[in-house]
């Protein structure tokens, strides 16, 4: 590839490993930017060069987008990958890459943005005819609220518009509670998204999360690598995700992956992204959520089960090459699954555990697939995400890709900070887990089980996917 | 088209002479790449695609560091091990960006070596994407090793000066 032929990762953690490993096998250079938290990371020791950006905290790194441009063009970078969180759905950043001659590798500016706006995607995707989940648009203060969750009807769910990912979003039961409920959370959207703009939905209690890859390309070709279920979560955020879709009518699949494809389409999505939908298990209907504009923590698992190397796509994609395959090409087989593997102690509410890891021995075997950034003698820092590892596996149907799981999880030997890997085995032992009869509230219903003094299931937390 | 042994120690020659870092040549189904200070290997591949004009592009050097390596210049980096030794301060940089020895282009540089620098004297400047930030001196002494040039990139924490500190009260 002529155009890239040396890319500044903009990331850390075990997404920018993985940004790496497709670096060399493009045989592409890989310029890392670091925080001071960052210079011993595994990426560092991979990456071609090393370029220190700021102090351990993110605003002061890697949040900061003019540095960043900076450093790639200082640095002879074609282009930049933003990975996933921190700038990579922020819409400045391919703005400003586009002033400076510099390649986002991800979709164009308008995409991000109009995805970005929850309220106007929902509005964009309507009109494409998909359906969208029964809600309103802007409510502009507690009364009209009061009156759009009456319309819809209670339970509702009150979003930012300016949210997404689980986050500004908090479950309205009743009309009181609304009115106390509404200020707040006004509040802590202005406070956390530089917007007050909320809005409502209805809430489906029995839903599954289920999410459609997509890849696009400049020549205007979109296609879907299938879907994934991720309906195991913890407060919005995932915790076990797989592919394909349990129990799920092949009907139904077809018509969500067109779905997908109609939105990435109409509105000119380029690169790799995600639409994500909820399924109401009760009515057997499926809503549009959300569009997610950018690489997901989650792709291993369309990789395992696809062939196709995702974050290879989205370099070549950057680079102007059409995709690698067509639709026709695309052939899914078997099954696969992630855990997240985090750095987080379940018994004390899921507190973060930062520190030395002193020993750590992965798992092998056939079907097994970490990525990770740890390794033995790491000190996780304290300033970033918990996330340790991904552990993947796949199988030729659901249930060896969860034996290999269990397997893998159990083999997988970490010492010097609390994981969650007791609690992962846990839940690869329960019933409802191995029928694949779950749903996005299930995971907080076992922990408030486990953990019925400690667990606190109320609330949000921070963090994207 | 293959280079003969001649030719490839004249390219060299000419890299090593120029300021320039890097130097990547593809032609035909030859790819050289030829990188300077400490790296510098001259890697000869054979790329079975068809011929095509030849390419030479080159980067311009822009850092004090211009090894293509892991090693970052804020740690563990000679200048900083050997500074210590002699009871140099170094004067690092408190974001990356570029850097302006002068305030304005037929001004004279903020520092020389032999300069004496109190803590509130501006030694040099950064800029990133339009906005200059003026880089203090943090110490009180006399510049005895200037690490940057102008218009070079340097890192967050990158050392930029080394000073020999006074002893003792102003």
């Amino acid at each position: 590839m002529m155009n890239i032929s040396r890319i500044f990762i903009a990331n850390r953690g075990e997404i920018a490993v993985r940004i790496i490993k497709a670096c060399k096998a493009l045989g592409v250079e890989a310029i890392l930017a670091v925080s001071e938290a960052d210079r011993e990371s595994m990426a560092a020791k991979m990456a071609d060069r090393v370029v220190c950006i700021g102090p351990p905290r993110a605003q002061e790194s890697y949040l900061k987008i003019d540095t960043i441009v900076t450093a790639a063009r200082a640095t002879g970078s074609q282009a930049i990958h933003p990975g996933y969180g921190f700038l990579a759905e922020h819409p400045d950043l391919p703005r400003i890459c586009n002033e400076n001659g510099v390649t986002f590798i991800g979709p164009p500016e308008h995409c991000i943005r109009e995805m970005g706006n929850k309220l106007l995607a929902r509005k964009l995707v309507k009109g494409y005819g998909i359906p969208v989940i029964p809600g309103s648009e802007k409510a502009r203060d507690v009364k009209e609220a009061i009156d759009l969750a009456q319309d819809i009807g209670f339970p509702v769910i009150l979003k930012a518009a300016a949210g997404g990912g689980g986050r500004g979003i908090k479950i309205v039961k009743e009309p009181l509670e609304l009115t106390t409920t509404f200020e707040t959370a006004a509040a802590e959207a202005r406070a956390a998204f530089g917007d007050d703009v909320l809005y409502l939905e209805k809430y489906i209690p029995s839903a599954r999360h289920i999410e459609v890859q997509i890849l696009g390309d400049s020549q205007g070709n979109v296609i879907h690598l299938g879907e994934r279920d991720c309906s195991l979560q913890r407060r919005y955020q995932k915790v076990i995700e797989e592919a394909p879709a349990p129990t799920l009518p092949d009907t139904l699949r077809e018509e969500i992956h067109a779905a997908a494809v109609t939105i990435a389409g109409n509105i000119g999505y380029q690169n790799a992204g995600t639409v994500e939908f909820i399924f109401d298990r009760e009515a057997q209907k499926f809503y549009f959520l959300e569009m997610n504009t950018r690489v997901q923590v989650e792709h291993p698992v369309t990789e395992m089960i696809s062939g196709i190397d995702i974050v290879q796509e989205q370099i070549r994609i950057a680079a102007g090459e059409p995709l690698s395959v067509t639709q026709s090409m695309v052939k899914l087989s078997g099954h696969a699954i992630e855990c997240r593997l985090t750095a987080e102690a379940p018994e004390r509410a899921f507190a973060p555990s930062p520190g030395k890891i002193t020993e750590w021995i992965l798992p092998h075997g056939p079907g097994i697939r970490i990525d990770t950034h740890c390794y033995e003698g790491y000190s996780v820092p304290p300033y970033y995400d918990s996330l340790l590892a991904k552990v993947i596996t796949a199988g030729k149907n659901r249930m060896e890709a969860i034996d290999r799981m269990k397997y893998a999880i159990e083999h997988f030997v970490i010492r010097g900070v609390d994981t969650v890997i007791p609690f992962l085995l846990y839940i690869l032992t329960r019933d409802e887990y191995k029928e694949g009869n779950v749903h996005t509230k299930w995971l907080e219903g076992v922990l408030e089980q486990i953990y019925p003094d400690r667990f606190d299931s109320k609330g949000e937390r921070d963090g994207g996917d | 088209m293959a280079l003969t042994e001649d030719e490839v120690i004249q390219i060299l020659k000419l890299v090593e002479q120029s300021s320039f870092d890097e130097l990547r040549l593809e032609t035909g189904d030859l790819k050289l790449v030829v990188r300077k200070r400490g790296c510098v290997g001259a890697v000869t591949e054979v790329n079975p695609t068809p011929a095509s004009p030849a390419t030479a592009y080159a980067v311009p050097a822009r850092e004090a560091e211009n090894k293509v390596v892991k090693t970052t210049p804020g740690k563990g980096s000679n200048t900083e091990a050997a500074a210590e030794q002699e009871g140099l301060v170094p004067i690092k940089a408190p974001m990356l960006g570029m850097t302006y020895r002068r305030p304005a282009p037929e001004s004279p540089p903020y520092v020389e070596a032999g300069s004496y620098v109190k803590e509130d004297d501006t030694v040099c400047l950064i800029e990133v994407m339009k906005v200059f930030t003026a880089v203090k001196a943090g110490v009180r002494g006399r510049i005895e090793k200037i690490l940057i040039e102008s218009n070079m990139m340097v890192e967050y924490g990158q050392p930029l000066f080394l000073v020999k500190p006074d002893e003792g009260p102003p």
